[in-house]
């Protein structure tokens, strides 16, 4: 049996959270299909939000799922949520339009499925387990979904895997220059899972604050989205491409002075020490 | 070991109901795979099974030490389960997948060459670490007599401590656990990029050739996606740290070859039902 050790005092409930990050991913991810609505793809970017809030919400259900001592390290769980998450959302984009909501059902059955096995077959025994992992499996496939959907312009298969290169001045269709064609995804999965593992990670510990670890979450998911804003040069046009890199590079620098902000707030003391001048002449 | 400390679950025993219920699933999982793709999508969902099976007996094998071997005071390699199944499972991966269009033989072994390399190494080089650079020796907490050289720790063992570095048993053990990640992991993806390159070119309507780096990537992707399910399954089983084959917590390992059959044939199922459906 486990014994639960709360891990913070105060913050928002995880429900709000997950509210919260569900409609708010779902919401973002949709708003890339402008780009279909538009003709243009300019509202790529909107992607790379949806997943921002996504890792938000995975974050704090890593607390809540960790807080019951799992006795593998926070990344384990990181891994699973994208390795069951990555499988469900390829097999989402397949169904067009609908696909952010197919993701959401096909990872929720994935993930009962893989919380079912932890907790009663490998008898680990924790309350939270199955639900934790569902939330975890769509957390990790929209949020592959959201950054798919930011280096491609679309979450739809067929725009996936369908890209042009130019050889000898002429543009042909090619598989290999695609978003999945192209091994994107590998990329994506490990910018998405080491942002989704390292805030509660780096944060855990006496002190923990729920605001801290977000603001961390969302330092790490739009530090993600300026890797993705490179790849998607590759991909959509360069005006769009150069405005998904604006957004991550000041969501980013917001997110980290903010961050700093609230560690110097939880510190005890804060040193602020000066770098070493070399003596003019060399020493 | 949990970061946050609490009661680690697990103990010994299997849960019969669950592992009733989870066969039952695991079982639908195979039949809907029939119907939809027939015999040939059946027999690779089989091969899928039996590789997230390997994947998830082998992690057994590697010396998991964590945090507490990181400071000399446990033995094994000073990292998680995850990390260590994805490094020699991916490592595996790689040395395999080059091998793909060699035969099912010839990659399966590049597989579990490239996985059973990539922790030989890992293995040398954390005794290094050990023995040059914190100055402790090799010693089990475990057991007395090293089961294959013979050696005796308890003299060696300092006190406080489960043990501490690589003993040759769990190096051994750490080269068997490679060995059948990698050869889990490409038997995944193998059985994958079969069935894309059979079916991809209907689907999207374009030559076998065109769909090839499709096909890789996907069978690829699915492949890691699978391999760390069945990772961190195996890992939740032996619950933090582990030493190699001699440790009690490896006679755990039936649970987690049943939890990674259900989870691949579920998972395997849905990488199917991309080019079924």
């Amino acid at each position: 049996m486990s014994v639960k050790i709360e891990a913070s005092e105060g913050g928002r409930p995880h429900n709000e959270i997950l509210g919260f990050g569900l409609i708010g991913s779902l919401v973002c991810i949709y708003l890339t299909y402008l780009n279909v609505l538009t003709g243009t793809e300019i509202f790529s970017f909107f992607g790379g939000l949806g997943a921002v809030i996504a890792l938000a919400w995975g974050s704090d259900t890593i607390k809540h799922l960790c807080s019951y001592g799992l006795g593998t390290g926070v990344p384990s769980a990181g891994m699973i949520a994208f390795g069951s998450g990555v499988i469900a959302m390829l097999f989402a984009t397949k169904f067009g339009i609908a696909a952010p909501v197919a993701a959401l059902v096909i990872a929720a059955l994935l993930g009962a499925v893989i919380g079912y096995v932890s907790d009663k077959v490998v008898s680990m025994n924790i309350p939270v387990m199955v639900i934790s992992l569902i939330e975890l499996a769509i957390v990790g496939a929209l949020t592959m979904m959201g950054l798919a959907a930011m280096a491609g312009g679309s979450f739809m298969f067929a725009d996936l895997v369908a890209g042009s290169t130019t050889v000898f001045g002429i543009e042909i269709a090619s598989y290999g220059s695609s978003v999945i064609g192209g091994s994107v995804l590998a990329v994506i999965f490990i910018l998405g899972s080491i942002a989704v593992q390292h805030p509660f990670n780096a944060c855990l510990g006496p002190g923990e604050q729920q605001d801290r670890t977000l603001m961390l979450a969302a330092e790490c998911g739009f530090l993600s989205m300026i890797g993705v804003a490179v790849i998607s040069f590759a991909f959509i046009g360069f005006g769009s491409a150069v405005v998904a890199l604006l957004v991550s590079i000041i969501g980013w620098a917001y997110t980290y002075m903010e961050y700093i902000k609230l560690s110097r707030r939880d510190a005890y003391d804060w040193l602020d020490a000066k770098p070493i001048h070399e003596p003019k002449g060399g020493a | 070991m949990s970061a946050l400390g609490g009661g680690a679950g697990g103990g010994e025993g299997m849960n019969p109901t669950a592992t009733i219920v989870g066969l039952v699933i695991m079982l639908i999982a195979l039949a809907a795979t029939f119907v939809v793709g027939g015999m040939s999508a059946a027999l690779v969902l089989v091969g899928i099974i039996i590789g997230g099976v390997l994947v998830g007996f082998g992690v057994h094998f590697v010396p998991v030490g964590g945090a507490p071997a990181a400071m000399g005071q446990a033995p094994g390699i000073a990292t998680g389960v995850a990390m260590l199944a994805a490094g020699a499972g991916l490592a595996g991966l790689f040395g395999g997948a080059w091998a793909a269009e060699l035969g099912l033989a010839v990659a399966l072994a590049g597989g579990a060459v490239g996985g059973g390399l990539m922790m030989a190494i890992t293995c040398m080089f954390v005794n290094i670490v050990y023995v040059f650079g914190m100055g402790i020796p090799s010693a089990s907490g475990k057991v007395d007599k090293d089961p294959i050289t013979g050696d005796t720790f308890p003299a060696y063992k300092s006190q406080g401590t489960e043990g501490h570095g690589l003993p040759f048993i769990s190096y051994v053990g750490g080269v068997i656990g490679g060995a059948l990640g990698g050869l889990g992991g490409t038997l995944i993806y193998l059985q994958l990029l079969f069935l894309y390159e059979e079916m991809l070119p209907a689907m999207l309507n374009a030559s076998a050739e065109e769909i090839l780096p499709v096909a890789v990537s996907l069978a690829g992707i699915f492949a890691i996606g699978m391999f760390l399910v069945n990772a961190v399954i195996a890992a939740y089983n032996i619950t933090g740290t582990i030493e190699g084959p001699h440790d009690p917590k490896f006679k755990r390992f039936p649970r987690a070859i049943v939890g990674a059959a259900i989870a691949s044939a579920v998972c395997g199922l849905v990488a199917i039902l991309i080019v079924a459906v």
